[in-house]
């Protein structure tokens, strides 16, 4: 009850004979029921089980000569000239699950349609993604939530950071893969054959302008915040007599049999910073020279700089078939060659003529 | 049928049928020998020093120079440090006694000046060489206490020591075909020298007559060889010096750290065989850095590596040899 449950809706498929097939029915969680009572939401802390990143840090003395030495050290072990070790690649097939990727947001921009709609869209750069680990299905830690299919995970690393400045744990968790240390990492489910060998770099062309992602984010940590913002409450008249009430919850019971506040009674409280999942946005857009992908919309969630994880989307109206499907497992871009900006095909590109109407 | 009393009398004449063990030699017995000829020939030679006779001992160096009026024979520098500045007694490494290199612990013989020698000056040559000799000593040390009491471990050398190099390194004959060390093994081999170090033992010096040392390492047959050579090149001919930390001695001629606490972050990081004529010997292999001397992992770890490779030092003298030796291995 304290925790979020997520309802999980099986789709009604237009062939119905699919359904009576437990592989081919599609799971999608869509509606969250957010039941929030009793939930600690501020941890001023990490959990205890997490490993420490940064260690402290204290004068070494060392000298300049040392330095540099290290830093070539560093570029050597990090940067070699042979190719990574290569898995066999998987090939896509119906309800296979790739790996996501890890974005940070970094700005708002508008765009327009070729009919010369405007819509804003979100910019999230994908920053020296890495593959970490990958874990086997048998390895992987079931939970209550029953699988219809063999489900691997890949654990993907973003941002890199000096290793000298981690703790020895943080970077024993790397050096099996061979790559350097990272700020951030997250687990992606996959099907295995969508897996990938440890060291893999992973780019925005992952992606293609056309098809449609899910992002999941923390929100925006907006503090300890009053009904009205935090519930839509539309609060009390300023003036005409109201007494002290303006901005106010009001009643909060019902009295009688139920003498009590009821479980779940929206008031003022802590909001935001929570994790959230945003389905169905469109890519409009992809650098590769600079790895930055254009979503739909300006509410991803999280503020400018924060991190985001983006996933092919699980809506049914955006699945993938064979004739349209993204690089699988993934896009090797330093094997084949590509363009450095990709469009959707509504997409209107400023190199290109501007928008004609024609005068009615 | 012979009386019990004629039969106790006749084993002489008579052949003996039992069998006769032969005491097998062990490690800990040894050490426990060794430790106990110091110790008597240390109370000797202190014994003979019946007049305590005054020295001058001009020191220079911080706080401000000063005269120290020391006992001839007995004072050490370290005693000279206790009476100057508490800092002076647990900094300084080594002593520069009228321009040559002194243990902190190596009694003054005459008037003298007195300099310290410690890690941070702006060039710790000596420091660092007298730390990677110690070091060598302290594997020694480590060795010949950490297997278990049926390998008898006989220690033969550590070459000159060679910072540059990467590592410091003994040579020991542990008189099993092959090994190769377990990361667990290399930690707990570590871990000892840290304990050693914690014990904070003090580097005791003493020069005694060949003899002496040719009693004390009598079940060392490396160490047999390498004495009377060493004693040919010491300036009275026939002497050697030999260090003891806590119950382990140790043959040597160079000057050594103060104490065992100098050693800080310390990691044995490779074993290597060598093969010689007569004995399989295995080169070990650590780096270490003084106490206080604060290095993150990553920068660690690169030390690590480079200690690994096979040191480039000299590789022990085969006991075999029939080649005049001009030059002893152990220095």
């Amino acid at each position: 009850m304290a925790l979020p449950k997520l309802q999980c809706i099986t789709h009604a498929l237009k062939n119905l004979s699919l359904l009576s097939h437990p592989d081919q029915r599609a799971l999608v969680c869509v509606n969250q029921v957010r039941a929030m009572s009793r939930v600690k939401r501020r941890h001023t802390v990490p959990p205890f089980w997490l490993p420490k990143t940064t260690r402290t840090m204290y004068p070494e003395h060392m000298t300049p000569e040392n330095e540099v030495f290290l830093k070539d050290v560093i570029e050597e072990k990090y940067s070699s000239p042979l190719k990574t070790e290569c898995w066999e690649r998987g090939t896509w097939a119906k309800n296979s699950m790739r790996c996501g990727l890890i974005g940070r947001k970094i700005g708002i921009y508008p765009m327009w349609t070729k009919d010369g709609t405007r819509l804003l869209t979100t910019l999230l750069q994908v920053s020296d993604n890495q593959v970490i680990k990958y874990i086997k299905p048998e390895d992987i830690v079931q939970g209550k939530r029953k699988r219809y299919r063999e489900l691997g995970a890949l654990v993907i690393g973003a941002d890199h950071i000096d290793p000298r400045i981690v703790t020895k744990e943080y970077y024993s968790v790397f050096s099996e893969a061979g790559v350097m240390p990272k700020k951030k990492m997250s687990k992606f489910l996959i099907t295995p054959n969508a897996k990938l060998s440890p060291g893999t770099p992973l780019y925005a062309s992952h992606f293609q302008p056309g098809h449609y992602v899910d992002i999941a984010g923390i929100t925006i940590d907006r503090g300890f915040q009053g009904v009205m913002k935090r519930w839509g409450f539309k609060g009390m008249p300023a003036s005409h007599g109201v007494t002290k009430s303006h901005r106010r919850g009001g009643n909060i019971g019902s009295g009688g049999d139920k003498a009590r506040v009821l479980l779940g009674t929206k008031m003022p409280g802590h909001m935001g910073r929570e994790r959230r999942i945003l389905r169905g946005l469109k890519v409009w857009r992809i650098n590769t020279q600079h790895n930055v992908i254009w979503v739909h919309g300006p509410a991803v969630p999280g503020g400018v700089g924060s991190y985001v994880y983006i996933y092919d989307s699980v809506l049914p109206d955006h699945r993938h078939t064979q004739e349209n499907h993204p690089p699988f497992p993934t896009c090797f871009q330093d094997e084949e060659e590509v363009e450095e900006e990709l469009y959707d095909q509504e997409l209107h590109t400023f190199r290109e003529p501007s928008v004609q109407f024609v005068e009615k | 049928m012979l009386t019990s009393r004629v039969a106790a009398a006749l084993p002489r004449l008579l052949p003996c049928t039992r069998p006769y063990h032969k005491k097998a030699l062990t490690n800990t017995a040894v050490k426990q020998k060794r430790s106990q000829l110091f110790t008597q020939e240390a109370q000797r030679q202190a014994a003979l020093i019946t007049d305590i006779e005054k020295i001058e001992v001009q020191y220079d160096g911080q706080p401000e120079n000063c005269t120290l009026i020391m006992n001839k024979g007995m004072s050490t520098p370290y005693n000279c440090a206790q009476h100057i500045n508490q800092m002076m007694m647990e900094r300084s490494v080594l002593a520069e006694v009228d321009g040559q290199v002194w243990d902190m612990h190596r009694p003054l013989e005459d008037n003298c000046t007195l300099r310290f020698l410690h890690f941070r000056q702006s060039d710790p040559y000596y420091a660092n060489k007298a730390f990677w000799r110690s070091a060598s000593v302290m594997l020694g040390a480590v060795l010949e206490s950490s297997f278990k009491d049926n390998l008898y471990v006989e220690l033969c050398s550590y070459p000159s020591p060679n910072v540059r190099s990467g590592s410091f390194v003994y040579d020991v004959d542990l008189k099993i075909p092959e090994w190769e060390p377990s990361k667990e093994e290399l930690r707990t081999l570590s871990g000892e020298m840290v304990k050693l170090s914690l014990a904070a033992h003090r580097f005791e010096r003493l020069e005694v007559d060949a003899s002496v040392a040719l009693k004390m390492f009598a079940d060392n047959r490396f160490k047999t060889q390498q004495i009377p050579q060493m004693a040919a090149q010491s300036t009275s001919g026939n002497t050697v010096v030999v260090y003891r930390i806590g119950d382990f001695v140790e043959v040597s001629r160079g000057p050594m750290m103060a104490g065992t606490s100098h050693l800080g972050k310390v990691s044995i990081v490779a074993v290597h065989p060598i093969e010689t004529n007569e004995a399989q010997l295995f080169r070990v292999q650590g780096v270490a850095l003084p106490r206080g001397f604060l290095l993150n992992h990553f920068a660690y770890g690169v030390l690590e590596k480079r200690a690994q490779q096979m040191n480039s030092g000299r590789l022990p003298l085969n006991i075999s040899s029939t080649e005049p030796q001009t030059q002893a291995s152990t220095l």
